[in-house]
């Protein structure tokens, strides 16, 4: 195919897509309007079962499958980049130089690394009743590790991190979330129900199902995230190209 | 539209849309100070939006980008320590005319919120907010030595 | 409706999402994608839509930074230590 095929074939799809996108736009519902069908059906669901936030109650009980799926769709990516990112046998590891850090930024990250991972956890564990959960408060954590790696040096950060480690840990709370989902089989219900007493409303323990869930998705993006980390400052930091010295 | 939402869509016009055009154009030192006025921006913007749609749950936003705002610009800082090093950021008056910004929305949201366990949570995402931007500030003008493998 | 609060956060993220294209260096890239990953939290959360704003505060604002950077270092380093060498 020539140069100018191609382009009219790409022009051609371009146009196509760009028209078909521009008409279904305009049968959309208006924006912002006052009627919300599945809005409506997915609050009373909620609500019926005591779980404060209804977009943890979509993604963990009435859509837990669906979350099962990006649950996976994370470990299967933090797995091709371990594959990836190894040491191959023509790169050999040089031990990290320590980085002179000013002294307030050093504070700075020690200070903060443990409000963080308060933080994080606070986050997971009103995943339930407030806006955040299992993949927001994970993100958190793995993030207020790092602080040593920036605010000291990654030897630092290497001490507190044994990446097999958090490979296992990461592993069982995949397992972990299947686990619950099969609980729902053994409870008599169906894969991933919620089976659990509902609890009050608007209260750490309501829900259900869902704070646990949320706690292995919570544990699972922690630890892939670490792992994912690893990987990318093994071979910014440590790796390098040649053979064994 | 209220009071604080009015104040909040002139923060995010005037101050993050500067911040999106300093950090879009212009030298290297002056795009990290950018995107670190960009965070310490949005944050206040984030508290007046949340005290406007009277929605004391997004704190919590507020408080996730006061705690990794700071972080994200720890990350320029130290990974181009040896460019910034070059040709350090200058920009401490913006800086604390930023801090002092971000300082009045707190109170004015914490007088709003009045006594109780929310006015801890908005003076932690405060102490945050300034502590974070004015250390991160410190750790762009020559905070890192820059070693090349550390 | 808060009209024009969402017209300012669409500009916004219009705005830095065009810079984060048009910007070439990786390094400076990445500087325009941390904002461009505030203003989209912004966006979410005037769009009322707090737990996506959520994950993309957490997501943009240090996590993709810190992948991009490290990678930035990573490509980088072999030229500079072959220019030592000179």
């Amino acid at each position: 195919m020539t140069r100018r095929t191609r382009l009219f074939v790409a022009a051609l799809g371009g146009t196509g897509l760009a028209v078909l996108l521009v008409a279904a736009c305009f049968c959309l519902p208006r924006f912002g309007g006052a009627q919300h069908p599945y809005g409506d059906r997915v609050v009373r669901a909620s609500l019926a079962r005591h779980t404060a936030n209804t977009i943890a109650s979509v993604n963990f009980d009435q859509r837990a499958f669906d979350t099962l799926g990006e649950m996976s769709i994370l470990f299967a990516s933090v797995l091709g980049t371990v594959v990836l990112l190894r040491q191959t046998r023509d790169e050999h590891r040089a031990a990290p130089e320590p980085e002179q850090v000013a002294v307030p930024v050093r504070r700075f990250a020690l200070l903060v690394l443990p409000v963080a991972v308060v933080t994080g956890l606070y986050v997971i564990a009103h995943g339930q009743l407030s806006p955040g959960g299992g993949f927001q408060g994970g993100v958190v954590l793995a993030t207020a590790l790092h602080l040593l790696y920036l605010g000291v040096d990654y030897r630092a950060l290497e001490r507190i991190r044994p990446v097999g480690f958090y490979e296992i840990a990461d592993a069982l709370a995949a397992s972990a979330y299947l686990v619950l989902g099969l609980a729902g089989l053994v409870a008599g219900t169906a894969f991933l129900a919620n089976f659990l007493p509902y609890g009050t409303f608007n209260t750490l323990s309501s829900g259900g199902t869902v704070p646990l869930l949320n706690a292995a998705i919570g544990m699972e993006v922690a630890c892939a995230v670490v792992v994912l980390l690893a990987r990318f400052l093994d071979q910014a930091v440590e790796i390098e190209k040649g053979g064994e010295k | 539209m209220n009071g604080w939402t009015v104040a909040a869509t002139a923060t995010l016009a005037a101050g993050v849309g500067a911040a999106a055009w300093g950090v879009a154009t212009g030298p290297l030192r002056r795009r990290v100070v950018a995107q670190n006025l960009s965070t310490s921006l949005a944050c206040p913007a984030l508290l007046l939006l949340s005290e406007g749609y009277d929605r004391p749950s997004y704190v919590d936003l507020a408080l996730l980008l006061a705690l990794l705002g700071p972080v994200g610009t720890l990350v320029f800082a130290r990974l181009l320590a040896e460019d910034l090093a070059a040709d350090p950021p200058r920009a401490w008056g913006l800086t604390y005319a930023v801090a002092g910004f971000g300082g009045v929305v707190v109170i004015a949201v914490c007088v709003a919120a009045g006594p109780g366990r929310a006015l801890v949570k908005l003076l932690v995402v405060g102490a945050l907010l300034i502590g974070g931007n004015l250390t991160a500030s410190r750790a762009l003008s020559g905070g890192f030595a820059g070693s090349r493998r550390g | 409706m808060d009209d024009p609060l969402i017209v300012v956060a669409l500009v916004l993220v219009a705005v830095s999402a065009t810079a984060a294209v048009a910007v070439r260096d990786p390094a400076r890239q990445a500087l325009v994608l941390a904002v461009l990953g505030t203003v989209l939290a912004v966006l979410f959360t005037v769009l009322q839509a707090p737990d996506v704003a959520l994950s993309q505060l957490a997501v943009g604002s240090a996590l993709t930074p810190l992948l991009i950077m490290l990678s930035v270092r990573k490509v980088r380093r072999p030229q500079r230590k072959k220019e030592a060498d000179r």
